[in-house]
């Protein structure tokens, strides 16, 4: 075995230390942007245009405002801004999306991979050919739709093309054929049907797929810009993003409330994200290994 | 065809449709129905406002399309952005090779003492740093240096969430965020790149406009007048490919690249090692070419997201300027469709999107699973 100066355990030590001082640098870049924001949401409007990063005088009054527990200082006026409403409006759609979604893509899986039928597989991949049509050619007839049924403007409307979707389906039934068959087998034995193998056997034991579509549904559901861009009219339903995208349009001059809202929006997610992030990987990596 | 046999046959024919219902009764009414709309529309002119008759047009949409310049330079625009993405794939790699190794330091107590020393002596840096005046110093080497000890307290899964929040929390607050660090007068990029330039001693005047400037990389190109090529510099498109940068370089293709390496037989990196391999050879010859079926993957995905995208930047960021130079065929669509209603030429637009999108899908079905077999 060759021995080169490489592999003395001085330059490995040497090496794994920069390594880690350049992982840390990284790290550290890519959070600036957020550092940033934090600190640009604590100046006052005079200071904004400095180019510093830590405010000479911190001003919590900006969250208040942007809350709405005090009024704008200079328009002595509450702002036209509506978090909670929001958060709600979000949270309200992405459950319902989230739980007809698991509930008919569960079935769905079911069907395709439990369930021995003719021509089952062939249908699947029908299935799974529609999930590369891009969403805006589906986005001009959904909402041709939607106006004709009248759901414009509406939850329901907000709600129901979140329902069903060929992921979810797809990502279920990887899931779901991970389960030896000998467990229907055994249940019919027991004189069980179908459904009474999905609700007892199959589902408890799909319990972290569900999970993981769960969460990537509830996500993609609260981030949407497109749909609710176009189905809502009316401030009452306006949801996170819309909020926001309103909220710059009007008041984009004041970065700093502009800022202290975004604070505000992005804190949960990464919150959310440190406690589930486990579980995400695992899903991501389900995802996305299909093909190899 | 029969469709089953036998009464087994029957009964799980029967209970499949039962189950594949709900699922059926949506994929038909959002996705197959307007398929089928959608074309029918591209061949009419087909609008919200009421005062339009309907009328079939033909190919009049698909004519009016090709035979209009802003359409290739919209095209020009969305394929302008796809350069970033072999960046973003070398950056994920690169990243996931760095954090594929636990990182756990040999002994759990000196792991302990460690993070607490560099702990201690940082934030002392940071403190006498704070107290002589230079506070944004203070601030980012404390960032850092809390990003080191949670690195070796936890290990390199630090450093994976660490990289990954920024393409969890996208959306439309981290685009807002950028859209005010791209202000050329106070936003962050600017304000770092204006203590560069007074350290070389160019004049702030040379700064970059980013948003609001229709520079790019490619301005060089003798393009036709109508591509509004605005010079070579650094533009909104540039800008708008930094973001896409930070965003996607930690998220799921770090991930799958991760996944991948840690994949890798661990007898090839020891028969490298042998040989006196050093680490740049061996990511060369053995990771490279091991994880070449995901570098495939991530490849054609983001091509395809690349086709489709662009349309929350620019909505949120630039509404498509300046000079249409960030309108990418999505955009393009929306403004069509829901503002000028035109939903007729918005959806012969977005057929021509899928056309590109099917093409590419069917290349990677051939090529891709001939390079798996292989």
């Amino acid at each position: 075995m060759k021995k080169t100066w490489r592999q003395s355990p001085e330059w490995r030590a040497a090496m794994a230390a920069l390594k880690f001082f350049l992982i840390t640098f990284l790290a550290g870049m890519m959070f600036l942007p957020f550092i940033w924001m934090i600190c640009t949401a604590f100046k006052s409007s005079g200071e904004v245009e400095g180019v510093h990063f830590w405010p000479k005088l911190a001003q919590p009054e900006n969250f208040k405002i942007v809350l709405r527990m005090i009024p704008d200082p200079f328009t002595k006026l509450f702002l036209n801004l509506h978090l909670w409403r929001w958060i709600f409006n979000s949270v309200f759609i992405a459950s319902w999306v989230v739980t007809l979604q698991v509930i008919t893509s569960s079935l769905a899986a079911y069907a395709f991979s439990r369930i021995d039928w003719r021509g089952r597989d062939k249908v699947f991949l029908l299935y799974l050919a529609t999930m590369m049509i891009p969403a805006m050619v589906l986005t001009i007839p959904q909402f041709q739709l939607m106006v004709s049924l009248g759901l414009v403007n509406t939850y329901k409307g907000l709600i129901i093309t979140g329902a069903f979707s060929a992921f979810g389906t797809f990502m279920l039934r990887q899931f779901m054929l991970g389960i030896p068959m000998s467990y229907n087998e055994a249940a019919e034995i027991d004189g069980a049907n179908h459904l009474q193998i999905y609700l007892d056997v199959i589902l408890p034991l799909t319990k972290p797929g569900l999970i993981t579509l769960a969460i990537f549904t509830f996500l993609g559901s609260y981030r949407n810009l497109m749909w609710p861009l176009i189905m809502v009219k009316s401030a009452h339903l306006r949801t996170v993003p819309i909020g926001l995208l309103a909220f710059q349009g009007e008041y984009g001059t004041q970065t700093e409330l502009l800022l202290a809202a975004t604070v505000i929006c992005i804190t949960p997610l990464i919150v959310m994200f440190i406690i589930l992030q486990k579980k995400l990987v695992r899903g991501i990596n389900l995802g996305g290994g299909v093909k190899e | 065809m029969k469709l089953w046999e036998g009464q087994r046959g029957r009964v799980n024919f029967i209970a499949a449709i039962l189950f594949l219902l709900p699922n059926l009764l949506g994929f038909l009414c959002f996705t197959a129905g307007p398929v089928a709309l959608s074309l029918y529309m591209s061949f009419t002119n087909w609008s919200l406002k009421k005062s339009i008759p309907l009328e079939g047009i033909w190919f009049r949409n698909y004519i009016d399309l090709f035979t209009d310049s802003q359409f290739w330079f919209y095209l020009y625009n969305t394929f302008y952005f796809m350069i970033g993405i072999p960046f973003g794939i070398a950056g994920s790699l690169f990243l996931a090779n760095l954090l594929v190794d636990s990182m756990y330091l040999k002994q759990n107590r000196k792991r302990v003492t460690l993070g607490f020393a560099i702990l201690g002596v940082g934030l002392f840096t940071c403190a006498l740093l704070f107290a002589s005046g230079s506070k944004d110093m203070a601030l980012i080497l404390a960032a850092l240096y809390v990003a080191g000890a949670c690195g070796v307290f936890w290990g390199s899964v630090t450093f994976r969430t660490m990289f990954y929040i920024p393409s969890f929390a996208s959306g439309v607050a981290t685009i807002i965020l950028w859209t005010q660090i791209f202000n050329p007068y106070h936003g962050m990029a600017n304000g770092i790149m204006k203590g560069f330039f007074d350290m070389l001693g160019i004049s702030a005047d040379y700064l970059p406009m980013w948003l609001v400037s229709t520079k790019n990389l490619l301005g060089f190109l003798p393009l036709p007048e109508s591509f509004n090529n605005g010079g070579f510099g650094l533009g909104a498109r540039e800008a708008i490919m930094i973001m896409g940068f930070w965003m996607g370089i930690g998220g799921n293709n770090m991930i799958l690249y991760i996944a991948s390496i840690s994949n890798i037989p661990e007898s090839l990196y020891e028969a490298a090692d042998i040989d006196g391999a050093g680490s740049f050879s061996k990511f060369i010859h053995i990771t490279i070419p091991s994880v070449a079926p995901t570098t495939f993957f991530i490849a054609v995905m983001a091509t395809i997201g690349g086709l489709q995208g662009g349309f929350q930047f620019a909505k949120i960021m630039t509404a498509g300027g300046p000079a249409g130079i960030t309108t990418t065929l999505a955009y393009y669509i929306y403004t069509a469709g829901f503002e000028e209603l035109n939903f007729g030429y918005a959806s012969a637009v977005s057929w021509v999107m899928f056309t590109l999108v099917f093409t590419l899908t069917l290349l990677n079905w051939k090529y891709g699973n001939r390079r798996m077999e292989a």
